[in-house]
C-alpha cells in the first residue's frame, strides 16, 4: 500500500485549477476596488501546495512501484474512456519540476508585473497551464495527453495574447495557436488511428503492444508521422518553429514557463510514444532529421539574433531538437535528462534576461552592455543557466549531453557531430549574449541600471542554487556515470566543443580585433540567420497562400454559384410574375378570346378519342 | 337535307359570331355578335329537335326560352353600354382597358 500522498497525486492539477477559478473573482472588471494582487498570492499559495505535496510524495514514491488507478470519465457503447493515472517516480519528478518552476515563475511575475493590472488574468492562465502540464505528466493515456495538449495550446494563445492591445502580440498569439493546433490535429489523427490498431491508448499497454506488434509498415509509417507531428509543433521543431519566436511577445514570466516547460510537454509525449514511433524506420529517420535540422538551425539562428528574448527562444528549439535526436535513437533516459537540465537552465536564463529587460527597457543586445559590475545576481544567473545548458562540467547539461553523445557514439556516430556542433554553437550564442549584455562598455540603454528587487532576485537565486545542485542530485539518484566507466575521450571532445564556442565568442566580443557590430563577410548569410531563414515569408508563400487562395475560391463559389442558384429561382419567379401580368390586358374582348380558346382546347382534348375514331372509320 | 348541314351552318354562324365578338370595336356590334351566336345555338336546337326528337320537340321549347332570355340579355347589355357611354362618351371597346395589370 503506497502512501496517501502518492495515492492523492491526482489532486495536483486540481489545486492550481482551483486557484485559476478563484482568480476569476479578482478580475479588474469584477473586483473594482482593491486591485488584482490577491490573485497572484492565491495562485502562489496553490502552486506551493502542489509543490510541497509532490515533493513529499516523491520521497515516498522513489523506490516504490508505480501506482495505477483510473477515474471513470465516459463509458459509451464499447468505448471506455476512463482517465488512467500512472504515478511513478518519473511522473512525480516531472510534477516537482513543473510546480517548482511555476512557483519560481509566479514569484518572479510578482515582481515583474508590479505595474500591471492584469494579475488575475495572468495568474489564472499560469495556473491553468500548470494544471494542464501536471495532468499531462500524471495521466497514462495518449488520449488524455492529447486533451491536455489542447488545453495548453489554448492556454498559450491566451497567455501570449495577454497584452492584446499590441498588434505584434495579436499576430504572435495567432501564429502560436494555429501552428500548435495544426500539430495537435495531426496528433489527433494519429491518436484516433492508433486505437483500432493497438486497441489501447495507455502508454504502458502501448509499450507492451509495440514489443510484439506486427503492423503494415506503410500504415505504421503514416501513423508514426501523425504522432510525431503533434510534438513537433509543441516542441517548436522545424518547420513549425516560428510560433516560439513570435510567442516572445508575451509577458516574460509566461515565457519562463513556455521555454522551460511547455515545450517539454511535447517531448514528454514523444518520450512516452517512443516504443510506438520506433516501430517504423522512416519515422525514426524523420525524427533524427527534424531534430538535427532544428538543433543546428536553431543554434545558428540564435547566434544571429539581436533581441535578447529571441536569443533564448531558438536555443529552446535547438535543445528540443537534441531531445528529438535522443528519442529517435531510442535513448529515452538521455532525453529526460536533457529535458530536466533544459527546464532549469532555460528558466534561469529567461529569468535573468527578463530581469535585465525590466530595468533596461530595451531588448536589443546591441544597446546593452557592461552590467556585470552593477548587476552581479542577474549576471551570475545567466552564466550558471548557460553553463547548465551546454556541456560544461560539472553542471547538469554536461552529463546530459555526455550521456547523449556516448549513447549515439555506438550506433549513430554521425549524429555525434551534430550534437557537438549544436553544443559549440549554443556555447557561442550564450557567451555572445553574456558578453553583449554583461561585459564590455555600457550601452546606451544600460548606463544607469540597478539590480532588480527581491521578488525577481529571489527565484533567480533559488533556481541558480538548484541548478548548481543538479549534478549532486544526479549522483544521488545514480544517474551519473561512475568515473571508471566514463569514456574520457568523448568527455574531452565534448568539453572541447564547449570551450571552443565560449572561447570563440569571448574572443570576438571582448577582444578588439573584430569590428562591432560584427558583420560576416557574406551579409546574405547573416541576414538569412537573423531573419530565421525567412520562415514567415516561407509560410506566407506556401501554406498560408494556398489556404487563403482556396478559401477565396470557395467563398467565391459559395457567394456566386451556390447563392446564385438559390437566388436565380427567386429572381425567375419575380421576372415571370412581372412579365406574365401582361396577360391581363384589360380588354374584355381579349378575355373572351381566352375563354373561347380554353374551351376549344378542352373540347378538342375531350373529343380526341372521338376524332381518332372518325379518322379510322372514314376510309 | 341532312342534320349535318344544319349543324355545320350553325357552327359557321357561331364562328362568325365569335369573330365579331372578339374583333369588333363597337360595343353594340359586340352585342350583335352575341345575338348571332345565340341564333347559331337556336339553329342547333331546332335541328336536333327536328331530326332526333320529332315527337317531344324539347329543342323547340329550349329555343323559345333562349330567344326570350336573349331578348332580356340584349336589353340589359344595351343598358350597360348606355351607362358606360354616359360616363366615357364613347362605345369603343379599345377604350375600356382600365382594369389591366
Amino acid at each position: 500500500m503506497s502512501h496517501p500522498l502518492v495515492q492523492s497525486m491526482w489532486l495536483i492539477p486540481l489545486y492550481t485549477m482551483l486557484g485559476a477559478a478563484l482568480s476569476f473573482f479578482l478580475f479588474s472588471g469584477i473586483t473594482r476596488r482593491t486591485g488584482p494582487r490577491p490573485a497572484g498570492y492565491l495562485n502562489i499559495v496553490m502552486t506551493l501546495t502542489a509543490f510541497i505535496h509532490s515533493s513529499i510524495a516523491l520521497i515516498y514514491a522513489w523506490d516504490a512501484p508505480a501506482v495505477d488507478f483510473s477515474v471513470p470519465w465516459l463509458n459509451v457503447a464499447s468505448l471506455d474512456l476512463s482517465i488512467p493515472f500512472h504515478i511513478d517516480a518519473a511522473a512525480i519528478t516531472a510534477c516537482v519540476v513543473i510546480t517548482g518552476l511555476n512557483l519560481m515563475a509566479q514569484v518572479f511575475a510578482m515582481g515583474y508585473l508590479e505595474m500591471d493590472w492584469g494579475w488575475a488574468r495572468f495568474f489564472s492562465l499560469m495556473a491553468f497551464f500548470e494544471a494542464g502540464m501536471n495532468f499531462l505528466v500524471l495521466t497514462d493515456s495518449l488520449f488524455f495527453s492529447y486533451i491536455a495538449l489542447e488545453l495548453l495550446t489554448l492556454g498559450t494563445y491566451l497567455l501570449v495574447g495577454l497584452w492584446f492591445n499590441q498588434s505584434l502580440v495579436v499576430t504572435g498569439a495567432r501564429d502560436a495557436f494555429l501552428t500548435k493546433r495544426i500539430g495537435d490535429l495531426f496528433l489527433l489523427m494519429g491518436v484516433v488511428a492508433l486505437l483500432p490498431i493497438a486497441g489501447t491508448w495507455n502508454y504502458t499497454e502501448l509499450a507492451e503492444w509495440a514489443k510484439t506488434a506486427d503492423v503494415d509498415p506503410t500504415l505504421m509509417g503514416l501513423l508514426g508521422f501523425a504522432l510525431l507531428f503533434g510534438p513537433m509543433g509543441k516542441c517548436a521543431q522545424f518547420p513549425l518553429h516560428l510560433w516560439l519566436d513570435e510567442a516572445m511577445e508575451g509577458p516574460v514570466p509566461g515565457t519562463i514557463l513556455r521555454n522551460a516547460i511547455v515545450v517539454q510537454v511535447g517531448a514528454w509525449v514523444v518520450v512516452k510514444l517512443q516504443p510506438v514511433l520506433s516501430l517504423s524506420p522512416p519515422v525514426r529517420t524523420a525524427t533524427l532529421v527534424i531534430g538535427s535540422i532544428t538543433a543546428v538551425g536553431g543554434a545558428l539562428i540564435a547566434i544571429a539574433q539581436v533581441d535578447i528574448k529571441r536569443n533564448l527562444s531558438y536555443p529552446t528549439s535547438a535543445y528540443m531538437g537534441l531531445v528529438f535526436i535522443a528519442v529517435g535513437t531510442g535513448h529515452t533516459q538521455a532525453a529526460l535528462l536533457l529535458s530536466v537540465t533544459h527546464a532549469l537552465g532555460m528558466a534561469l536564463m529567461v529569468m535573468s534576461s527578463s530581469a535585465v529587460i525590466w530595468n533596461s527597457v530595451t531588448q536589443d543586445v546591441t544597446q546593452l552592455g557592461g552590467l556585470w559590475s552593477r548587476r552581479p545576481i542577474s549576471g551570475i544567473s545567466l552564466a550558471i543557466g548557460a553553463a547548465g545548458l551546454v556541456a560544461l562540467p560539472p553542471f547538469g547539461g554536461f552529463w546530459a549531453i555526455l550521456r547523449l553523445v556516448e549513447d549515439l557514439w555506438a550506433s549513430h556516430s554521425p549524429l555525434c557531430f551534430v550534437v557537438l556542433a549544436v553544443n559549440l554553437f549554443l556555447s557561442f550564442s550564450f557567451t555572445r549574449l553574456f558578453c553583449r549584455v554583461f561585459l564590455g562598455q555600457p550601452g546606451q540603454m544600460s548606463e544607469r541600471c540597478p539590480e532588480v528587487h527581491w521578488p525577481m532576485a529571489l527565484p533567480m537565486v533559488v533556481t541558480t542554487g538548484f541548478m548548481l545542485h543538479v549534478p549532486i542530485l544526479l549522483s544521488v539518484v545514480g544517474l551519473l556515470p561512475d568515473w571508471l566507466s566514463l569514456d574520457k575521450g568523448i568527455a574531452l571532445v565534448v568539453i572541447w566543443s564547449t570551450l571552443t564556442g565560449i572561447g570563440g565568442a569571448a574572443a570576438i566580443y571582448l577582444g578588439n580585433f573584430v569590428q562591432k557590430p560584427v558583420r560576416l563577410p557574406w551579409p546574405g548569410l547573416q541576414d538569412l540567420f537573423a531573419y530565421d531563414f525567412y520562415t514567415p515569408q516561407l509560410y506566407r508563400n506556401t501554406v498560408v497562400l494556398v489556404v487563403s487562395l482556396f478559401s477565396k475560391l470557395v467563398n467565391w463559389f459559395d457567394q456566386y454559384l451556390i447563392d446564385g442558384i438559390a437566388n436565380f429561382f427567386g429572381l425567375a419567379t419575380l421576372v415571370s410574375g412581372q412579365s406574365l401580368k401582361y396577360s391581363t390586358s384589360g380588354q374584355s374582348q381579349f378575355y373572351i378570346l381566352t375563354i373561347l380558346l380554353g374551351l376549344t382546347v378542352i373540347g378538342l382534348w375531350l373529343s380526341l378519342p372521338l376524332l381518332s375514331n372518325l379518322s379510322v372509320i372514314q376510309p | 337535307m341532312q342534320l349535318q348541314y344544319f349543324l355545320l351552318i350553325a357552327a359557321a354562324l357561331f364562328c362568325i359570331g365569335i369573330y365579331g365578338l372578339v374583333t369588333s370595336r363597337n360595343a353594340v356590334r359586340v352585342l350583335m355578335s352575341i345575338e348571332l351566336m345565340l341564333n347559331a345555338v337556336n339553329l342547333n336546337l331546332v335541328a336536333f329537335a327536328n331530326y332526333l326528337d320529332p315527337q317531344g320537340i324539347k329543342g323547340q321549347v329550349f329555343t323559345t326560352f333562349v330567344i326570350a332570355i336573349a331578348a332580356a340579355e340584349a336589353a340589359v347589355g344595351l343598358a350597360i353600354v348606355l351607362s358606360i357611354y354616359r360616363n366615357r362618351d364613347t362605345i369603343d371597346m379599345e377604350q375600356f382597358n382600365l382594369l389591366k395589370w
